[in-house]
């Protein structure tokens, strides 16, 4: 199992929204044990794949200087259920964002159905977790995400200039 | 935007319910955030956006919650309390709240006692006055 | 026959042993944290930690076997419907292990309400308030009862193996 859980941005409007595309599919492991007899992609991905998106927007906005973590799901509401075979439009927005923090909205689509909504909170852990152990670089933005900007339609500039 | 305090403390009240997840009933203005409410650091961050959508004003984070780099501050602390300087300090970022009980006792544990709703009422009326 | 899959990969299973059940209303289950878990390679490659949304999932897990327990696994779809305030206070790294404590506010016939909360070591990991939704798929379609009695099957046998 990797830990990716969007396939590529389909939009990507630096500092403001993005939308990214997953599609499901019955090759993923975990879904045969979620649930073993009727598979159904597990909510706790979906926010995982809202996260990512929006935190790939987040990170963006502050040229990937800042390690961006999900510090805090303000609310996640689902209205229905995942299947293999559905494709995900996962739309996000940053709501607020300074040095200390980013806060975003978003929802899942799939085709014309709201799937879910889902308001996080990210922290920007060097300026936050005083005290808290964690090494010096940035961990979290690693080539397999940084790489979901490069080469798209919409590939920012400031990957290539920042050069990590 | 001419607000009297009542409205403020509504406004108030409904971005603690919804960032700390409490009840209406327990926000009252003597409540205090960390203790009463449970809010930590996180909690700051998203009260301090909320605040900011809510009333259209632009709240430095410092501003509002300054305890934190007061205590990470060697200048400013000593034993586990605050020092002159940090007294000062303190006094000079929350001008909008009264610290005279905590300074009998400037134990920076109880440093949280002093965030309460009504501090926050009382932030956002000096903002929303100088805006 | 046909009810155990053998399954050579990782399981989406978060966590690992019920060690206390007030049915309808508490139960306790630990996780313990292995460098092996696949994910971690990914989260991060420089700093192994478990990602926050399943440190949700472990309480999700907790909080539907709590409802499964006290419907006597009357449904086969047990799922998050929402979840708010879910705070993530530090990380877990490998060779921890995490106690999840939930506690129901309400259990009805298909929704529930719950909050719960990770510890690990003394130290507060993760908070959550959140509500599940439980069905049967035959509700909507008759045709599904064979599909919703597999799963039920499938879960009282996983059920067995995590209450030991």
């Amino acid at each position: 199992m990797r830990w990716i859980w969007i396939d590529k941005f389909v939009e990507f409007k630096s500092g403001e929204s993005a939308v990214a595309v997953k599609n499901v599919t019955l090759a993923e492991e975990h879904l045969h044990d979620h649930f073993p007899g009727f598979a159904v992609m597990p909510e706790c991905l979906c926010i995982e794949a809202m996260a990512q998106t929006a935190g790939i927007l987040a990170g963006e906005a502050k040229n990937f200087e800042q390690k961006v973590i999900l510090a805090k799901i303000k609310k996640a509401v689902f209205f229905d259920y995942v299947r293999p075979g559905d494709t995900l439009h996962i739309h996000a927005g940053i709501e607020s964002i300074s040095n200390e923090a980013a806060s975003t909205t978003g929802r899942i689509m799939c085709g014309d159905k709201v799937i879910a909504e889902i308001d996080l909170m990210f922290s920007h852990i060097d300026q936050n977790l005083a005290g808290k152990h964690f090494p010096e670089e940035n961990f979290v933005f690693t080539d397999t995400f940084k790489s979901l900007l490069q080469g798209s339609v919409f590939s920012s500039r400031r990957i290539t200039e920042s050069g990590k | 935007m001419a607000m009297g305090r009542e409205q403020v403390l509504q406004q108030v009240q409904e971005v603690l319910v919804d960032a700390l997840g409490v009840d209406d009933d327990e926000v009252t203005e003597q409540a205090t955030l960390m203790g009463d409410l449970g809010a930590e650091s996180i909690d700051f961050l998203d009260i301090v956006f909320r605040l900011e959508k809510a009333f259209g004003i632009k709240i430095p984070r410092e501003e509002l919650f300054p305890a934190e780099t007061l205590m990470n501050n060697p200048e400013f602390v000593n034993n586990g309390k605050l020092t002159e300087r940090g007294l000062a300090e303190l006094r000079d970022k929350m001008p909008h709240t009264d610290i005279s009980a905590f300074e009998k006792d400037p134990d920076i544990n109880k440093l949280g006692d002093l965030f309460t709703v009504g501090t926050i009422v009382n932030f956002v009326e000096s903002k929303l006055k100088a805006a | 026959m046909g009810i155990i899959t053998i399954c050579w990969t990782m399981r989406f299973i978060l966590i690992d042993r019920v060690i206390e059940l007030d049915s309808g209303r508490r139960l306790k289950a630990v996780k313990n944290v292995s460098l092996a878990e696949e994910y971690l390679a990914d989260h991060f490659p420089t700093f192994p930690v478990l990602p926050g949304v399943l440190l949700l999932e472990g309480l999700i897990e907790s909080a539907s076997w709590l409802v499964r327990e006290h419907e006597d696994f009357a449904h086969s779809m047990v799922l998050l419907e929402q979840a708010r305030n879910v705070k993530y206070k530090s990380f877990l790294v490998p060779g921890g292990q995490i106690e999840y404590t939930v506690d129901a506010g309400t259990i009805e016939e298909n929704v529930s309400s719950f909050v719960g909360a990770g510890v690990s070591d003394g130290e507060k990991i993760v908070e959550a308030r959140f509500g599940l939704r439980h069905f049967n798929l035959a509700d909507k379609d008759p045709a599904m009862a064979a599909v919703d009695a597999k799963v039920i099957e499938n879960m009282k046998t996983r059920w067995k193996l995590l209450r030991g």
